[in-house]
């Protein structure tokens, strides 16, 4: 029914990156509307706030902390958005996708791991102990996340046989992997707002350690980690798409139009459950995702794999 | 001109402002947050973070020093104000949003400030002491006030001392492996924190080995507004500080609309609104907090000990049975259902726990219980149990006064 996944010339890929950023400012406009919202402000004021937030941080001056690495805390801030855009490639927009790897999940898993260097780097970097205590904690939740990630990960290429996203997508013809699925597609959630450093997995840059990666960050270098933070979270909805919600199947709509609107469902989701929970502490969460989360990925992906068995 | 006037009118929607707090003065700070909240202004969470550096009261020396380290922390464009009294504080926002626009003055600070050696400071090594502390933007020992600054840049001159900071030492932690150890000051400005309050920290990691606690003073204890910024009555101001170290509590356990509630409640309060609905809100803000299941597993176990439990016996509801066993959860549930009992009960009743305790003996205690509570803490529990005392610097001004006499 769907027609097969074309890669598309490497000149289209100028436009992932200007994608990426169009829906990281939807999602920073959505957020800013939902604070504006909660203090009791119009609405469209919210909306607008990434706007001034950018001007205001282009015009700030980059300040530097004394025997600060400032190679390794650009590197990091730098990293996040080049990460995103990396992650988008093997993503297929309808019929068509940048980068048609054969190991497709697998290199949206490398570049989440890439995500603990640039983490780690930024809290490393300033030289300064709370930003250094966002680092320790972003590790720590990492290591917590990274395992349940993984098998997440697998369990939609078990059930399709490949870890080619087309052939992912392919395979959702019948029934989406979330309705089966649904433990791996929570835990997937789960880790992409966990590996953005995002709502209740936000330790990192806790207002209890004074924004601890962000502490000492300032002007461009901050405007970068803030936009990157955005748009991983946002190459996580959209990936969430093709592994977890038929990719662009649905009805009437072009197959384009249907992976872009039902990643802006997931983003706004991401963004809207941002204030709403209260943090989990990544020390408490450790014995979680190894007792509970990572035994429940496994069991998903053993019944997934018995199910594809037996068909 | 085009782009950058753009940019300034666009940044000066969103201006960030980092609060200095002087014990005794949180009704200024609270009306000042609540004025921000109506601008859509944001708190900034460190000095990197912020245009506008607001200082809440009038600071003692120490205090003063600590606010003009973070001053020079500020990346810039950059201004200051001085929040005193409530009258004129529209005003001075908007003359602040002038300033951080005005490019000229913005660029020459600027220059000021990257060209520290010629200001007509004569003496050679006084400038480059005050060149270090310009640069010394949240090095460790620097950080939020770095009140530590002189002992620990003249430590041992033999290892190498990148930026001046001697490389941190090693020492055991608590597991027996090496760690090294960082010598932090936390406070006395930080979010959510207690005004005025520094703890002196060594730090493994983010473990606690060792803390000392002190308090930075305000001005003269005289000039600490006992009769507040705004005409309020006790039971009311009683209110609106449960309200207050409730939202900070909630927003150290990391729930920002549940923090917010509890923020608009305290404004609502302070600014006098009707405070009959008042009731209701706070019992639904109260259950909302017991029946979250997350809150209730983010804060198991954290526990203040006997500290500060007695005073809060009246409430209408019996004291629990073993006092060690309340963690800082029930301290937030207790100060929220206090809050509702004291909006519910007519205007002539006198609050009842202001008979028994005195708050400033409770204060002195809990300073003086820190230490103990903090050590072997990781910071984010820390902060919790600091924020779980709802200390009040301002009381521990006012003993100081009395021994004084």
């Amino acid at each position: 029914m769907t027609e097969p996944i074309v890669q598309v010339s490497p000149g289209w890929a100028v436009l992932a990156p200007l994608g990426l950023l169009l829906f990281a400012l939807a999602g920073a406009g959505l957020n800013g509307a939902l604070v504006a919202r909660s203090v009791g402000r119009p609405l469209r004021s919210g909306a607008r706030a990434p706007i001034a937030e950018v001007a205001r941080l282009l015009r700030q001056r980059r300040q530097v902390t004394i025997a600060a690495d400032v190679l390794l805390w650009r590197i990091g801030a730098g990293g996040l958005v080049v990460v995103a855009t990396l992650k988008i490639l093997v993503i297929p927009l309808g019929p068509w996708t940048l980068a048609d790897l054969d190991v497709g999940v697998v290199w949206f898993n490398t570049m989440d791991v890439m995500i603990w260097a640039l983490f780690w780097l930024v809290g490393w970097g300033a030289n300064s102990a709370h930003a250094l205590v966002g680092g320790y904690r972003f590790l720590s939740l990492a290591v917590s996340y990274e395992l349940p990630l993984m098998f997440a990960l697998i369990t939609p290429a078990v059930a399709a046989r490949s870890l080619r996203v087309g052939d992912v997508v392919a395979a959702q013809q019948d029934l989406w992997f979330v309705i089966w699925m649904p433990v791996a597609f929570l835990i997937f959630c789960g880790s992409v707002i966990a590996f953005s450093s995002w709502g209740p997995f936000a330790t990192a840059v806790g207002s209890d350690i004074a924004g601890g990666l962000l502490t000492d960050v300032s002007g461009v270098d901050r405007l970068l980690i803030l936009t990157g933070r955005y748009a991983v979270l946002t190459a996580g909805a959209a990936f969430a798409v093709p592994l977890f919600l038929g990719g662009g199947a649905g009805p009437l709509l072009p197959d384009w139009l249907w992976m872009i609107v039902k990643t802006a469902l997931v983003l706004a989701a991401f963004v809207a459950i941002r204030y709403r929970v209260p943090t989990i502490r990544p020390d408490r969460f450790a014995e979680v995702a190894w007792i509970i989360v990572l035994p429940a990925a496994l069991l998903q992906v053993l019944v997934v794999a018995i199910i594809v068995m037996g068909s | 001109m085009g782009v950058t006037s753009l940019l300034a009118r666009w940044a000066s929607t969103c201006v960030h402002v980092l609060i200095v707090e002087v014990p005794g003065w949180d009704e200024s700070r609270m009306l000042l947050e609540a004025e921000l909240d109506r601008r859509g202004w944001r708190i900034a969470l460190s000095p990197a973070d912020a245009d506008l550096l607001a200082v809440c009261g009038m600071p003692g020396v120490e205090l003063r020093t600590a606010s003009d380290l973070l001053w020079n922390q500020l990346p810039g464009p950059r201004t200051r104000v001085s929040v005193t009294t409530p009258v004129t504080l529209s005003a001075l926002l908007d003359a602040a949003v002038a300033h951080l626009g005005d490019d000229s003055r913005q660029r020459n600070d600027a220059w000021v400030r990257s060209h520290p050696v010629a200001d007509k400071d004569p003496t050679a090594d006084a400038g480059e002491h005050e060149s270090m502390v310009h640069d010394g933007m949240s090095t460790e020992d620097a950080d939020h006030g770095g009140m530590e600054h002189g002992d620990m840049d003249h430590g041992g001159m033999d290892m190498p001392m990148p930026g001046g900071i001697p490389l941190a030492g090693g020492g055991d932690d608590r597991d027996g492996l090496e760690m090294d150890v960082l010598h932090v000051p936390l406070g006395p400005v930080l979010p959510h924190w207690p005004p005025g309050l520094v703890v002196d920290c060594v730090l493994q990691g983010d473990v606690i080995v060792s803390a000392e606690a002190r308090v930075l003073e305000a001005s003269s204890p005289e000039e600490v507004p006992t009769t507040a910024v705004t005409d309020a009555a006790d039971k009311r101001r009683r209110i609106v500080r449960l309200c207050d170290d409730a939202a900070k509590l909630l927003a150290l356990a990391g729930w920002q609309t549940a923090a917010q509630t509890a923020r608009r409640l305290r404004d609502d309060e302070l600014l006098g609104v009707d405070i009959t609905d008042h009731v209701a809100a706070l019992d639904r803000l109260r259950r909302r907090v017991e029946r979250s299941m997350l809150l209730r597993w983010s804060l198991k176990g954290i526990y203040l000990g006997e500290i500060g439990v007695g005073a809060r016996a009246d409430t209408g509801t019996a004291p629990p049975e073993n006092l060690a066993s309340v963690d800082i959860r029930h301290h937030l549930i207790g100060w929220l259902r206090e809050a509702a009992f004291l909006a519910g009960t007519s205007s002539g009743v006198q609050p009842p726990e202001t008979s028994g305790a005195d708050p400033a003996r409770e204060a002195q205690d809990a300073l003086a219980a820190l230490p103990e509570l903090l050590r072997g803490a990781d910071l984010g529990t820390a902060r919790l149990l600091i924020a779980g005392l709802g200390l009040d610097t301002a009381a521990l001004a006012q003993t100081h006064e009395g021994t004084h006499d």
